[in-house]
């Protein structure tokens, strides 16, 4: 039987690089042991995917994807049930760096294209993720691109490329480029751009494609970053891909997403990271390995400094609403209900596939605010306080089955169940008290239980990832 | 030099299908369908379209009436329902999660929906008339019902989806029999979808994550199978529904390969084709409605994609030899003729007789 202490490191893990497990996966997964757990989820393809054949036969939007709202639906889905919540993680993580959003789209489905890419390239080498990037027809309209032309630049690509996607805008007080920088970036992408679309009526929308036109490239000399050359745009990743602020941008990247909350993005050039040491590990990582994601997911999560960061991060509303999910247990098989839940991540302030700006969203503390802490509070304690779904069932079952009968034992199981959470002594105190002593098979056991486990997912503890 | 034939080397003859029109556009309501999963055709040229939609817009679910040539009779079975809770609250006559939809022989007609495990039954008009709601694994009872059709004695064939199985019941909703079971051995099933009745009494089942067709007697006796996993000619990615005309040719709706392909009566490949629609009449309205569209697709880039088939997940035969294909995925049904074998010279049908001039 695994220990108090692993099942606590393994909830860690899984709710960093997954959205959470039910206690029986934990007590599976600690007793498989933590680093071949690092290794299965870094292996995510030896694992099934979703059953999509069931799924389109049964949400029969899911072939065509074209409104938000659906592709909303189907990336929460998928995040409840995937059986490599790495890779989903990583998609997500990706999708609040390299940014586009529904409100400059021409497609809905053009963007769930992306986040397939990030699905098969988000875990590989950077410089290859930059390339499929500069090819994404999302991201071509997106940051007009497409409008990009020998003679005629439009540097919305370029300078996003450097500012929000790769560089940074500095590091240790200094700039990582220049705006002769971003122009000459520009013009080495004149030229990739895409097809132009087929309108929605009258039978719906079909994706537009990447092509690349040479004739509306420009083909003359560039300096950038202070190599010179005929450069075209793999030719710039490349050079990106070299720079020490590229194997900063990722390290504090992965560290603000997976490790801990750091200052906003717009204040690190001027603001030292949270902890040097780990940030320096994942940057030689970076180059080590060839800029490859998979092995600084791999360092970073074997240190110390990932492990001993529990709680030190507040978690993102699509962490809140599909880690309560996975604990419960609902949504594991087609039914209405799906969008409305997707909604609930919205209104706490992360509307997936649609973040307010090319910055995507802020993170850490500024993901609370008084209204959307209410929303979080309400969306999780009316989940667990259903005893009607499976994982809330299984939690009573266990404890029931366990034979927990003192106020202080209920409430230890019930926060080992949610992923060994640790309460303040005040709070918990409180909590003690409110339990009483109902008897294992009474009537009033497993709604004692459900009740424990809504004020447990209302403390300001159960906020924290 | 003497010549020596093989008869096993002749090609066999095949079918191949002439292009008709496409019915439809995409829309919530009125002239149009939204994800529409199954038709029927009814009297005269009247035809009933089930339209699923998304979840988040029940108002798109409906039953469309118009007719083969386009004509907008009306819409109903409108999505009235109410969600919470993550349940669906249906009032009776509304539907859910439409997946057949059939004609009876006294004209009215039949709707199954998966999500209520509901068969609503409505007049040829489409006034609600009653349901047969009937969850469960018993006699008479289904677990998502996804297929139906009527035999020529009036007898209605059930598929009953999740319990690996065919149900037999009186045009009233009585039970009358029943066979299946799950495996993948002859005579039973993995999530059997679509259903087919031919004009002998012949039962045919599209067999979904089987890859395969089944065909039964009257009483669900074992006759043929055909197709396996895959993409080539006379393999299957996920078969949804099947279709008989009245020479015994049968229709495989492939709907994971975009295809619809064609079988003899012994069930060898006959052809197939990815589709070939056009702008329907309800679209060219639509789009002069949004002439910048006009504009738009003259630069458009991959506009050939339109032709093809994109989640053909139902397919039907009606007594005129027409062939009608519905397309989840791209809101319309692309209509066909079956070319006939036999050949013509060019003046032969003209003059009557005395081939090429």
């Amino acid at each position: 039987m695994p220990t108090n202490q692993e099942i606590a490191q393994m909830a860690h893990l899984m709710r960093r690089a997954g959205f959470g497990a039910t206690y029986a996966e934990l007590e599976q997964r600690a007793a498989d042991g933590y680093e071949a757990t690092v290794e299965e989820l870094l292996n995510p393809i030896a694992q099934p995917d979703l059953e999509m054949d069931i799924l389109e036969r049964h949400f029969v939007d899911w072939k065509e994807m074209n409104a938000l709202e659906v592709n909303q639906a189907y990336i929460t889905y998928r995040m409840i049930n995937t059986k490599r919540p790495l890779q989903e993680k990583m998609a997500l993580f990706w999708h609040g760096i390299l940014c586009t959003g529904n409100s400059k789209c021409e497609h809905g489905r053009q963007i769930q294209l992306q986040l397939d890419m990030f699905r098969d390239l988000g875990m590989g080498n950077f410089d290859v993720l930059l390339k499929g990037l500069s090819r994404d027809p999302a991201m071509v309209f997106y940051l007009d691109n497409c409008m990009s032309h020998k003679g005629a630049i439009n540097e919305n690509w370029g300078r996003e490329l450097l500012e929000l996607f790769s560089l940074g805008v500095g590091m240790d007080g200094q700039a990582n480029y220049s705006e002769d920088d971003v122009k000459e970036a520009a013009r080495a992408f004149t030229g990739w751009t895409i097809t132009n679309a087929v309108p929605r009526y009258p039978y719906g929308r079909y994706e537009s494609n990447f092509i690349y036109n040479p004739y509306d490239h420009d083909n003359d000399q560039k300096t950038f970053l202070g190599e010179t050359g005929n450069f075209n745009g793999d030719d710039i990743v490349e050079i990106i891909a070299r720079q020490q602020s590229a194997a900063r941008f990722v390290s504090r990247h992965l560290y603000n997403f997976f490790v801990a909350d750091e200052v906003q993005v717009p204040a690190w050039q001027n603001t030292a990271p949270r902890d040097p040491e780990a940030i320096a590990l994942l940057e030689r990582t970076y180059f080590d390995s060839g800029y490859n994601l998979t092995a600084m997911l791999r360092v970073m999560f074997n240190s110390d400094f990932f492990k001993n960061a529990r709680f030190e991060k507040v978690k993102s509303p699509t962490e809140v609403v599909i880690g309560t999910m996975r604990l419960v247990q609902d949504f594991t098989s087609p039914k209405l209900g799906l969008q409305p839940l997707a909604n609930t991540i919205r209104y706490m302030g992360q509307d997936l596939m649609n973040p307010p700006t090319v910055e995507g969203w802020h993170t850490g503390a500024e993901w609370i605010d008084s209204g959307t802490l209410v929303e979080r509070i309400n969306f999780a304690a009316d989940q667990v306080g259903n005893t009607s779904l499976p994982g809330i069932r299984e939690i009573v079952s266990r404890l029931d089955s366990e034979q927990v009968s003192t106020a202080e034992g209920i409430v230890d199981r019930c926060l080992e169940m949610v992923g060994a959470y640790e309460l303040a002594s005040e709070t918990k105190e409180q909590l003690v008290a409110f339990v009483g002593n109902p008897a294992p098979g009474s009537p009033e056991y497993s709604d004692t239980i459900a009740q424990t486990l809504q004020l447990i997912v209302s403390t300001q503890e159960y906020q924290f990832a | 030099m003497t010549t020596t034939i093989n008869p096993k080397a002749l090609p066999a003859i095949g079918i191949d299908l002439q292009y008709s029109h496409t019915i439809g556009r995409a829309e919530f309501s009125g002239p149009g369908f939204r994800n529409p999963t199954a038709m029927a055709r009814g009297e005269e040229d009247v035809m009933y379209v089930a339209n699923r939609s998304y979840d988040y817009r029940p108002d798109g679910k409906r039953i469309t009436m118009c007719t083969v040539g386009e004509e907008f009779i009306g819409e109903f079975a409108k999505g009235v329902f109410e969600q919470g809770d993550g349940e669906a609250v249906s009032t009776d006559g509304a539907i859910i999660w439409p997946t057949a939809i059939t004609v009876g022989p006294n004209g009215n007609v039949y709707l199954a929906d998966e999500y209520l495990d509901r068969i609503s039954i409505y007049s040829p008009d489409g006034e609600y008339l009653t349901k047969w709601e009937r969850p469960g694994d018993g006699d008479g009872q289904w677990d998502k019902p996804t297929g139906m059709a009527f035999a020529p004695n009036g007898t209605l064939y059930v598929v009953d989806c999740n319990n690996h199985r065919v149900q037999m019941l009186t045009a009233d909703g009585e039970y009358i029999g029943q066979w299946g079971e799950f495996g993948d051995g002859p005579g039973q099933f993995n999530m059997p979808f679509g259903i087919e009745v031919d004009q002998d009494g012949s039962v045919y089942v599209a067999d979904w994550r089987n890859d395969r067709i089944q065909k039964f007697t009257a009483d669900g006796k074992f006759l043929l199978q055909f197709g396996e996993t895959g993409d080539a000619p006379g393999q299957f990615n996920r078969p949804t529904d099947v279709a008989v005309d009245n020479e015994g040719s049968i229709y495989v709706a492939d709907w994971n390969n975009d295809r619809l392909q064609i079988f003899h009566p012994d069930g060898s490949f006959a052809g197939m084709t990815y589709g070939e629609g056009t702008i329907s009449q309800w679209g060219m309205g639509k789009l002069d409605a949004n002439p910048e569209m006009w504009e738009e697709r003259k630069i458009s880039q991959g506009l050939d994609r339109e032709k093809l088939f994109w989640g053909p997940i139902a397919v039907e035969c009606d007594d005129e030899g027409r062939i009608f294909v519905v397309e989840t995925a791209r809101s319309r049904i692309q209509v066909f003729h079956k070319l006939d074998s036999v050949f013509y010279g060019v003046n032969e049908r003209v003059s009557g007789g005395g081939g090429r001039l």
